[in-house]
């Protein structure tokens, strides 16, 4: 564990030492060395489950898949902001990145947690680099607006999360999630058992997002910068799904009652949101959209409480998180091209961007949850526990499958196909970077269809 | 022109239509005279800046701004009885009867299991 998160640290003095002609090859260079040693976490060696341990930090078969996809994030965040950053001073660039690298830090820690109150801590503690990317970084003046409404969100959801935590240290005596599943059950009345159940999930659900509390995801992931849109959608989401997958083992057995109402938003908001996508006129909107979706199934997933689902969201989650960042960052292309989110700007770009528009066809097949591909897998393991639970839950997840490859269909076809419009086709050509980027989003995703067994979690 | 017959089942094109040509009036012909002279003015500003070869950005096309922030931000929306309405039974109701579906089935299934007539209809492991 501290082989990775020693030189994350370290990345902070690299930032600030560097001269400036090296500051974006030396930082690129060196998460790249942290994101290649973190493959290393994925050789099980333990059949307990917990490796790599020490006393605050390990990993296990569920921390693992997330916990590499963080650390393969930081380099491809730094490639990303190098075009829109580089103008500016010299000391703010390396502020930039050391938000960055801070935000990276805090998330080895939290995914890496043994202890629920230090997950607790840097869950929290995430929220802060990210507020200020979005709030100093973002392009329009919506931005203070979504900084808020990000941060208020989440806060809210929270604070009851750590009344109930320090509920359970009271009653259990610790928190650490090696025991934590083989403790009492809390003794309360059972409202005051509902309220707790409530408050340890209520979170997650606004973090993940869930259908009803999502309203600052669009908001936030449409004003951030690329860096921050992707880290957004990649990990932040997933910390909410992660924290729920901790949670549930201990919150049996109310949760068979409890969960029908979340359950119920949450596939709901997969129909909603979906048929929302189809008539933005912003791209990154449409995206931001479409993870709200995505993530619904996953807190389907999460809720009903089988192998199946708990297997589906994990491989959901880091399929998603891959392909929901390379869209962004095809997005960030138009956008720095172009200074707009509007699709019907910039469409018909295949004429112009031939190389491109097989990555924007691959990362949007991605999406749509096109077989091979792991994004497939996790939703058909969703999409069958739930019928499981109850064939009623076929028609919502088939008619959002439906839905969700229309409006990935959409989003291709306007922004690729078609006339090109003519005071466009003077748009610069697309740098190596940008290429290097999308294909280091998109190869994963290809070489986990040939090995998923490393995102199963607990049912390899 | 003059000569000129339509198909038996189609109709005259409006650029053939006589009256577009005759018999107009000069106030007529002097509106349409302006509307022309505008659309050139366009039309003349657009091709400058499109044929420009020293230009590096895009044409800024203030209708496509315009449309973009109407479609954005929506502060069309009032809450009349029709919008709640669509608004409750798109939003609300459905959410009410997929509870009561989703419950009755389960409940259904747990009566099933606990008198132990469930017959288990796949080998999933879930």
């Amino acid at each position: 564990m501290l082989k990775v998160l020693i030189p994350t640290i370290m990345l902070f003095p690299t930032i600030w030492l560097t001269s400036p002609k090296w500051l974006w090859t030396t930082t690129t260079a060196h998460s790249l060395l942290i994101a290649l040693t973190s493959l290393t976490w994925l050789k099980w060696t333990s059949e307990t489950g917990w490796t790599s341990a020490n006393t605050y930090l390990a990993t296990d078969p569920l921390s693992t898949p997330l916990l590499v996809l963080t650390c393969w994030l930081l380099p491809l965040m730094i490639l990303a902001s190098q075009n829109h950053i580089n103008p500016g001073p010299i000391s703010r660039q390396r502020t930039y990145i050391m938000l960055l690298t801070s935000l990276q830090t805090f998330l080895i820690m939290a995914f890496g947690a043994t202890e629920i109150i230090m997950f607790y801590i840097m869950f929290e503690a995430t929220l802060i680099p990210t507020l200020i990317i979005i709030t100093r970084w973002g392009n329009q003046t919506e931005r203070l607006n979504a900084g808020a409404y990000f941060l208020f969100y989440t806060l809210a959801g929270s604070l009851p999360l750590l009344v109930a935590l320090l509920l359970l240290q009271q009653s259990a005596g610790t928190l650490s999630m090696l025991v934590l599943q083989y403790s009492q059950p809390l003794q309360l009345n059972p409202w005051g058992h509902t309220i707790w159940w409530a408050g340890c999930l209520i979170a997650f659900l606004v973090k993940m997002p869930l259908y009803g509390v999502h309203l600052w995801l669009p908001k936030a992931h449409v004003e951030a910068p690329v860096a921050g849109s992707m880290v957004l959608a990649a990990v932040l989401l997933k910390l909410g799904g992660y924290g729920m997958m901790r949670m549930m083992v201990m919150l049996d057995p109310l949760s068979k009652e409890l969960a029908y109402p979340f359950i119920i938003l949450a596939l709901w908001g997969i129909i909603m949101t979906g048929s929302i996508c189809l008539r933005q006129t912003d791209l990154k909107s449409l995206i931001a959209y479409s993870s709200v979706g995505h993530m619904g199934l996953v807190a389907g997933g999460i809720l009903i409480q089988t192998p199946w689902g708990f297997s589906g969201a994990i491989i959901l989650m880091i399929a998603h998180g891959l392909a929901s960042s390379a869209l962004f960052c095809l997005a960030n292309t138009t956008y720095e091209r172009t200074h707009s989110r509007t699709m019907v700007l910039a469409r018909g770009l295949q004429v112009i961007f031939p190389l491109t528009a097989v990555w924007w066809f691959t990362a949007n097949l991605a999406n749509l949850a096109l077989p091979p591909l792991p994004n497939l897998m996790g939703e058909l393991m969703i999409i069958t526990t739930l019928f499981s639970w109850s064939p009623w839950t076929i028609l919502l997840t088939g008619l959002g499958t439906l839905i969700t490859a229309s409006y990935s269909l959409y989003m291709f076809l306007m922004s690729q196909r078609g006339p090109t419009p003519n005071h466009i086709t003077g748009l610069q050509p697309f740098h190596t970077r940008e290429h290097l980027l999308i294909t280091l989003h998109l190869i994963p995703i290809i070489l986990l269809v040939t090995k998923p067994e490393l995102m199963w979690g607990w049912c390899y | 022109m003059a000569t000129y017959k339509e198909a038996p089942l189609a109709t005259r094109p409006k650029t053939l239509d006589p009256a577009e040509y005759f018999n107009l009036s000069p106030d007529h012909r002097r509106a349409e005279e302006k509307r022309a002279a505008l659309r050139a003015q366009l039309k003349r500003q657009y091709l400058q800046q499109l044929n420009n070869p020293h230009r590096k950005e895009l044409i800024e096309d203030p209708a496509l701004t315009r449309w973009t922030y109407a479609r954005t931000n929506n502060n069309y929306f009032r809450p009349t009885a029709k919008t709640s309405l669509i608004g409750g039974l798109f939003g609300v109701l459905p959410l009410f009867v997929f509870y009561v579906v989703f419950k009755t089935d389960r409940d259904k299934r747990e009566a099933k299991i606990k008198a132990g007539t469930y017959q288990r209809p796949y080998k999933l492991s879930t």
